[in-house]
C-alpha cells in the first residue's frame, strides 16, 4: 500500500478531505492515490464475482472489474507520460441514483442492485475529486482532480445509460 | 402479279404537291395536356411504403414491384417500388386511386420520345423524368376506392367499466366484420410485421367470403391462441397497415377474434383435423405454462410428439391467466383454449415447480427435449425510500391477487409508477376496486411502452397520468404505513446516441400526492436460480434474456426457450411465435435433419 492511499484510508471519514488534501503533494501523488481507489473497485468486483450466487451475476461483476481495470490502466498512462488533458465537456448527469436507496455490498446482488452500487460508487468518486479540486490552489492540481473528476462522471454515466435502458425500460 | 395501279400510283401521289399541309407548323412548341389529363406516372418514394396494391389492381399486368437501390426492406415497407411498362399501361389510373398512401400520381405529361422501347420500363421517382415536378396530372378529390374509417367497435362506457370486470369489448357481428374485411386491400404488408407471421389478408379473406372455416385454420396454423390473441395481442400488423396511413388501419386484432368466437368451439377439434393425433414415442417436456409453453405444446402434439407441461401454479396460462385483468380477457376464453390441449392429449402437472418438486437434471434425462417458457416474474423495484413499506406493492402481485379473486388493500387513492402495460392494467384494476388512481411516469406520453388505447382507456376511466414525474420517495407514517409519494419534476434531454430522450430531475420542483398506496409497475426479470449453478454455467445468458439461435435453441444442445425470458418484445404473440419456432426446432433435432 502506497504512502498516499494508506492517508486515503486513514482520513476518509474527514468530510471535507481537509486533512486529506495536506497528503497530496505532486500530481504523482494524486495520481497514485486515483490508482489505487480504482484497483480497490477492482478488488470489491472481484470478490463479488467469487461470491455471485450465479454465474451469469458472476460474469456482471468480473465485467464491472474489467471496466475498473480499464480505468486503471488509463490513469496509469497518464502517470507514465506525465499528460492529461481536461475535456472542456460537460458530462451529462441523469441524476438516477441520486434517488435509489443505498445498497450493501454483500452476496446475491441482483442486476439492478448491482448497478445501483456502480452508478453509487462512481458518483461518490466524482464528488471526491470535486471536493479535493476546490481545496487546492496549485492549477496543476486543480485541473488534474477535475480530470478525474471528469473521468468518473462519465464512469457513472455509463452505467445510469444502462440502467435507464434496462430497469427503467418500462418506467 | 403486280396490278397497274400500283405503278402509276407513285406519279399520282404528285398531284397532292401543292395541297394544304395537315400537320402541325412547329412540331416542338409545348401542347400541355388538360390539367386532370392521365399522364405519365410520378411516385413520391419516401411516401411509397411498397404495398404492391397498384400491382394488384392492374388488369393490364403492366406494373411489377422491384427492389430498389437506397431502399431498405423495413417494418412497414417491403423495400419494393412500382415499375411501370408503358408497352400495357392503358392509363385508367386505377393505380393511382387504390395507393394507399396517396405517393403513386399522375403528372398531365404525354409525349415522350425515344428509340430504345426499354426506355418505356421505368420505376416513377426513381428514374428521373422531366415531369417528376408536374403538379397537375390526374386528380379526383374527395374519391377512393376503399373506406378510410374502422367499423367502430362496440365498448362498455367508461362510467359503467369502472364498476365491474366485465369485458368493456363486445365484438364485431357478421355484418360488421364483413364490412371492416372489405377494407383490406391485401397487401399482406402487416405479415411481416407480425412476430408469427399469421395470414392476415387470407383470414380476411375467409371473413368476406364467409367461409369461417377456412379462417379458423388459417389462424391455428400459426397461432393457436386466437381467442386470446384477438383481445389482447399488441397487434403490431395494425401499426404497419397499409390503408392506415391516409385513414383508420384495419381492425386486424377485431376480425381475428370474430373468427374464433363465431365458430363453435365444439367444432374446433374437427375442423382443425386434430380429432386423431398420431402418439409418437418421443416425449418433450415443457416448463411453463404461458403463452410460449401452450404453443409450443399445441405444435408439438400436432407433429406427433407426447408433451408434458410443468406449471408451478394451479392453473393454465401463465401471464395472460395472473398477469391480464379478466376486464380485458375473460377467463372461460383462457380455460376453453388451453382446455384444448388437454383434449389433444398434451399432459398437465400443475403446482410442479421445476427446481422444487422435480429437478431439471431429470427433467432433462428423461425427456428427449425440453422447452422452458417461464416468462419474468421478479419485479425490478423502484429502489427508493420506503419502498417496503405498508401499502407499497408490486404491479404482477397486486394483479395475481386480484386474478385469484381477492381484494388487496389499496385504499381509496392509488399511485402507480410506470408506463408499459403493467402499470396500466394496475391503475384501471386499482379503478374497478373504486381508488383515484394517478400514474406517475417519467418521460412523456408518446414514450409510454403501453398501448395507445391503453393509455386511451385510462383516461377515459378518469385516471390522471403525470408525466416527466420521477419518484423519489414513498412517504410513510409513524407506524410505516404509505401515506403518500414525493416526486421531481424532469426535463427531456436528448440523447447524443439517437435513443429516447432521457428525463432529468428539476431540482426545487418537490411534489408530494398522499394516497394510500403505491403500486410500482417499472418492469421485470426473469429467474433462472431454479435451474442451479451447473446449468447455469452452460446456458448463455444475456443482460437478463437466455440466447437462443433460429430454432430456439439455447446453449445446451436438448434446452428449447421462448416467451418473455427470451424476446425483449415480452407479448404474448412473440411468445407464441417463439413457442411455433420452437416446436419445429426441436422436431428437427429429434429427427436428426
Amino acid at each position: 500500500m502506497n504512502y498516499c492511499y494508506a492517508n486515503y484510508l486513514k482520513y476518509k471519514h474527514d468530510k471535507n478531505n481537509t486533512t486529506m488534501i495536506n497528503a497530496f503533494n505532486s500530481t504523482e501523488d494524486i495520481l497514485n492515490f486515483a490508482i489505487s481507489r480504482e484497483q480497490e473497485s477492482v478488488d470489491l468486483y472481484v470478490r463479488l464475482a467469487n461470491e455471485a450466487p450465479t454465474p451469469q451475476m458472476r460474469d456482471v461483476f468480473n465485467s464491472f472489474a474489467a471496466e475498473e481495470r480499464g480505468h486503471k490502466k488509463r490513469l496509469m498512462n497518464i502517470q507514465s507520460s506525465g499528460q492529461f488533458k481536461l475535456v472542456d465537456k460537460q458530462i451529462k448527469d441523469l441524476k438516477i441514483e441520486d434517488y435509489l436507496v443505498d445498497v450493501s455490498e454483500t452476496v446475491g446482488l441482483t442486476y439492478q442492485a448491482a448497478l445501483i452500487l456502480a452508478m453509487k460508487k462512481e458518483k461518490a468518486a466524482f464528488k471526491l475529486y470535486v471536493n479535493l479540486s476546490t481545496r487546492v490552489d496549485d492549477p496543476l492540481l486543480k485541473s488534474l482532480f477535475d480530470t478525474l473528476a471528469q473521468e468518473e462522471s462519465k464512469h457513472k454515466l455509463r452505467f445510469e445509460l444502462e440502467y435507464d435502458e434496462v430497469i427503467n425500460k418500462e418506467n | 402479279m403486280m396490278k397497274i395501279k400500283d405503278i402509276l400510283s407513285p406519279f399520282s401521289a404528285w398531284g397532292n404537291i401543292n395541297r394544304k399541309a395537315v400537320t402541325v407548323r412547329d412540331p416542338f412548341s409545348e401542347r400541355p395536356g388538360a390539367d386532370r389529363y392521365r399522364g405519365f406516372h410520378k411516385n413520391d418514394i419516401s411516401k411509397c411504403i411498397g404495398c404492391g396494391t397498384c400491382e394488384a389492381i392492374c388488369e393490364n399486368k403492366a406494373i411489377d414491384m422491384v427492389p430498389v437501390e437506397g431502399v431498405e426492406t423495413k417494418k412497414g415497407d417491403s423495400g419494393l417500388r412500382p415499375m411501370v411498362d408503358y408497352g400495357r399501361c392503358c392509363w385508367c389510373a386505377l393505380c393511382v386511386d387504390v395507393c394507399t398512401t396517396g405517393s403513386l400520381t399522375m403528372s398531365n405529361e404525354y409525349t415522350w420520345v425515344s428509340e430504345n422501347p426499354d426506355d418505356f420500363r421505368y420505376i416513377p421517382g426513381v428514374d428521373k423524368k422531366p415531369w417528376d415536378n408536374e403538379v397537375k396530372g390526374w386528380k379526383n378529390p374527395g374519391y377512393s376506392l376503399y373506406n378510410p374509417d374502422r367499423v367502430e367497435m362496440e365498448e362498455l362506457k367508461p362510467e359503467e367499466r369502472i364498476t365491474n370486470f366485465m369485458e368493456l369489448v363486445k365484438g364485431y357481428s357478421k355484418e360488421q366484420a364483413e364490412k371492416e374485411a372489405d377494407r383490406c386491400v391485401s397487401c399482406g404488408i402487416c405479415v411481416a410485421s407480425c412476430p408469427a407471421h399469421m395470414d392476415i389478408p387470407g383470414y380476411i379473406k375467409a371473413i368476406r367470403d364467409n367461409n369461417l372455416e377456412l379462417g379458423l385454420k388459417l389462424l391455428y396454423d400459426t397461432n393457436p391462441l386466437p381467442e386470446i390473441c384477438g383481445r389482447v395481442c399488441t397487434h403490431r400488423c395494425e401499426e404497419v397497415c397499409s390503408i392506415g396511413v391516409k385513414g383508420d388501419p384495419l381492425a386486424i386484432r377485431w376480425l381475428k377474434r370474430y373468427i374464433a368466437d363465431s365458430v363453435p368451439f365444439e367444432q374446433y377439434k374437427k375442423i382443425l383435423g386434430l380429432d386423431t393425433l398420431p402418439e409418437g414415442k418421443k416425449h418433450v417436456a415443457i416448463i411453463g405454462a404461458g403463452p410460449s409453453g401452450i404453443s409450443a405444446a399445441y405444435y408439438l402434439r400436432t407433429l406427433g410428439y407426447k408433451v408434458t407441461i410443468f406449471e408451478a401454479k394451479s392453473h393454465p396460462g401463465g401471464a395472460t391467466m395472473y398477469g391480464i385483468p379478466k376486464y380485458r380477457l375473460p377467463m372461460d376464453i383462457l380455460e376453453k383454449e388451453i382446455g384444448m390441449l388437454e383434449e389433444m392429449g398434451v399432459e398437465f402437472r400443475f403446482n410442479t415447480m421445476i427446481g422444487r418438486e422435480v429437478k431439471f437434471d431429470e427433467l432433462y434425462t428423461a425427456y428427449d427435449a425440453v422447452f422452458m417458457g417461464i416468462g419474468f416474474e421478479k419485479p425490478y423495484l423502484l429502489a427508493i425510500e420506503n419502498e417496503l413499506a405498508k401499502g407499497s406493492l408490486q404491479a404482477i402481485d397486486f394483479l395475481r391477487e386480484v386474478n385469484e379473486g381477492k381484494t388487496p388493500e389499496i385504499g381509496d387513492k392509488v399511485v402507480v409508477i410506470g408506463g408499459g402495460n403493467v402499470a396500466m392494467d394496475a391503475a384501471r384494476v386499482s379503478r374497478r376496486l373504486g381508488a383515484e388512481v394517478t400514474i406517475l411516469y417519467r418521460r412523456r406520453i408518446e414514450d409510454m411502452p403501453s398501448d395507445p388505447e391503453e393509455i386511451e382507456g385510462c383516461e377515459q376511466e378518469g385516471i390522471h397520468i403525470i408525466t416527466q414525474a420521477i419518484p423519489t420517495k414513498v412517504i410513510v407514517d409513524a407506524n410505516n404505513v404509505v401515506t403518500g409519494i414525493e416526486y421531481l419534476k424532469a426535463k427531456m434531454v436528448s440523447d447524443e446516441k439517437g435513443g429516447r430522450p432521457k428525463p432529468e430531475p428539476i431540482e426545487g420542483s418537490e411534489t408530494v400526492i398522499n394516497v394510500t398506496a403505491v403500486i410500482g409497475a417499472i418492469g421485470q426479470e426473469g429467474a433462472f436460480e431454479f435451474l442451479g449453478t451447473e446449468w447455469l454455467e452452460k446456458l448463455n445468458i444475456k443482460r437478463g434474456r437466455i440466447v437462443v439461435d433460429e430454432n430456439m435453441q439455447s446453449s445446451i444442445p436438448k434446452l428449447f426457450a421462448g416467451g418473455d425470458s427470451v424476446n425483449a418484445t415480452a407479448d404474448a404473440i412473440s411468445a407464441i411465435a417463439d413457442g411455433h419456432k420452437a416446436a419445429k426446432g426441436i422436431d428437427k433435432l429429434l429427427q436428426g435433419l
